[in-house]
């Protein structure tokens, strides 16, 4: 009785919930079993929005964003193609570029090493944002590339993917015993024919729990290309938003499908480690 | 021998997925018109996930009268102008004000509409125009706009104490005027008197001070041939009755 009392004074003192915004159906009635402030007093307009903990929301505005949520949604699952495009054609360049920066790094002369590392500096030194404007706007329209913000987004998200996935697979090359190579050597074999053929099928295998973290980060990364103007998921919500003006429940959509693409593909990285895994090492 | 070959593959797979992105998108040459996608009604994105509005409705119009193609390239709107002088897009018809400073970067058409700034707030604010410019007041506009630069320029620069917050867009800023999170927001009346129609409880409490402006396409400075094409299908086409359908439509009030 007492807190049922209490709660309704908060909410009265903080949301102003009896004024003339509108009121949540709902807890009104809930709240007025007991009523201290008559139901005659309370004004409920269904055609206003209200502000509950800096949400705009109401029990007029649900159907709305269900609503635009409905009508979007072709639209946003385009956009999550776009992602899926950008995540692809990144991690594929991160990988084309991340194992010979990886090999070098583990196994090449001192020059080579440092290269490698002044390469890693840069690209994981520098914000995701500051790098795509500088390649956007500088570097590839100073080289008189026309380049589309779509394939800058790519270009820009591999580069970096490059610099990461080279220590995940370092890491992974160094996770090896060190008899591998020793073995590999003494029965002849050349080093680079031990690496191609003993050291890095092992190595890649081990490396695909330390991909899916990559797939994930990429994937949330490229919802940054939204910043020069790539029609993506996250400007695609936005784009609707604008429209409806239902930024809760569109920007939830978008978080949602995010959340269902990280799932399903490290789910499937984990399926294709556990279906090539080395049997010693599975866990 | 081997490794060599691999090594030659790997770097054609490389160049391959360097050039993917640039052959995908190789096509005619059609004019493509940069456009603010969260700027209703001169410029949004349609049930549909085409781009619409007046800007969008009046542009095709005149690439059709004029005879030129045309595609609406949304774009970010504070890298607009940027995008626009690196070639990202050929011209801007997304509500754009002109302004001096935006003149010494590009070249207008004749205008076609004009801005009046006002502040809107929640429809049971007591916020007037005056207790607005006090102290501790939080103002929301849309980042690179020439509201939030006048605003920046001629009143918080000459000892206005209040608050600005900036957006991406005019329609995130109204949202936080509705969350609490600013007490008013500074947009144009045509944006306002959209956002209201919508049913959203705003309301428009006055100009706040900033002179009128008119609205105009860009383009950029050495594409004079644009321009006059722009400049000549922007005069047929306010010259035909469809222009004040297409006001009246996206309820762009002169």
């Amino acid at each position: 009785m007492l807190r049922k009392i209490v709660l309704k004074r908060a909410l009265v003192e903080n949301f102003n919930w009896w004024s003339d915004d509108g009121n949540p159906l709902a807890l009104l009635i809930f709240f007025n079993r007991n009523p201290v402030l008559p139901v005659s007093d309370l004004k409920f307009e269904p055609k206003q929005g209200f502000t509950v903990c800096g949400l705009t929301q109401g029990t007029s505005m649900i159907p709305q964003g269900l609503t635009a949520i409905k009508e979007g949604l072709p639209y946003l699952l385009e956009g999550a193609l776009v992602n899926i495009a950008v995540v692809l054609g990144a991690m594929a360049l991160g990988f084309a570029l991340g194992l010979p920066l990886a090999v070098g790094h583990v196994y090449g002369n001192r020059k080579t090493r440092s290269l490698i590392g002044i390469y890693i500096l840069f690209f994981r030194g520098i914000p995701l944002l500051v790098l795509l404007f500088l390649f956007y706007f500088g570097l590839f329209s100073l080289s008189g590339i026309n380049a589309s913000a779509f394939t800058v987004a790519i270009v820009v998200l591999g580069l970096i993917s490059a610099a990461y996935q080279s220590q995940i697979l370092r890491g992974a090359i160094l996770s090896l015993p060190e008899g591998q190579m020793k073995a590999a050597l003494s029965i002849g074999m050349s080093k680079k024919k031990a690496i191609f053929f003993v050291i890095l099928p092992q190595a890649l295998r081990l490396s695909i729990p330390g991909w899916s973290n990559e797939y994930s980060i990429l994937l949330k990364d490229s919802a940054v290309a939204y910043a020069l103007g790539v029609a993506e998921l996250m400007a695609r919500a936005h784009h609707v938003a604008s429209r409806t003006y239902q930024h809760l429940y569109l920007y939830l959509t978008a978080g949602f499908i995010f959340l269902l693409l990280t799932y399903l593909g490290t789910k499937g990285l984990n399926v294709l480690y556990k279906k090539v895994g080395i049997p010693g090492y599975l866990r | 021998m081997l490794k060599k070959r691999f090594w030659i593959g790997w770097l054609v797979f490389v160049f391959l997925m360097a050039g993917l992105g640039n052959s995908a998108f190789a096509q005619d040459k059609v004019y493509i018109n940069g456009i603010d996608a969260n700027y209703p009604p001169f410029s949004f994105i349609d049930k549909n996930g085409n781009p619409d509005g007046l800007d969008v409705k009046a542009v095709d119009w005149i690439a059709e009268e004029m005879g030129f193609k045309v595609k609406h390239q949304p774009t970010e709107w504070d890298a607009i102008i940027p995008s626009l002088k690196n070639k990202k897009i050929d011209m801007i018809a997304s509500g754009m004000t002109v302004t001096e400073e935006r003149k010494k970067e590009v070249n207008f058409s004749i205008p076609y509409n004009e801005t009046i700034m006002v502040l809107v707030t929640k429809k049971d604010a007591a916020l007037t125009v005056e207790k607005a410019k006090t102290k501790d007041v939080k103002w929301g506009v849309q980042r690179g706009t020439t509201e939030a630069k006048w605003i920046e320029e001629n009143m918080l620069q000459k000892g206005f104490q209040f608050k600005l917050q900036h957006y991406d867009s005019a329609p995130l800023a109204v949202e936080d005027v509705i969350n609490g999170r600013v007490d008013c927001a500074a947009v144009s009346t045509t944006t306002a008197n959209e956002i209201i129609d919508k049913g959203i409880p705003i309301k428009i409490i006055g100009k706040y001070g900033q002179p009128d402006d008119v609205v105009a396409y860009a383009v950029r400075k050495e594409d004079t041939q644009l321009l006059n094409i722009l400049d000549e299908g922007l005069k047929r086409l306010m010259a035909t009755p469809l222009w004040k359908e297409l006001n009246e439509k996206y309820g762009v009030k002169k």
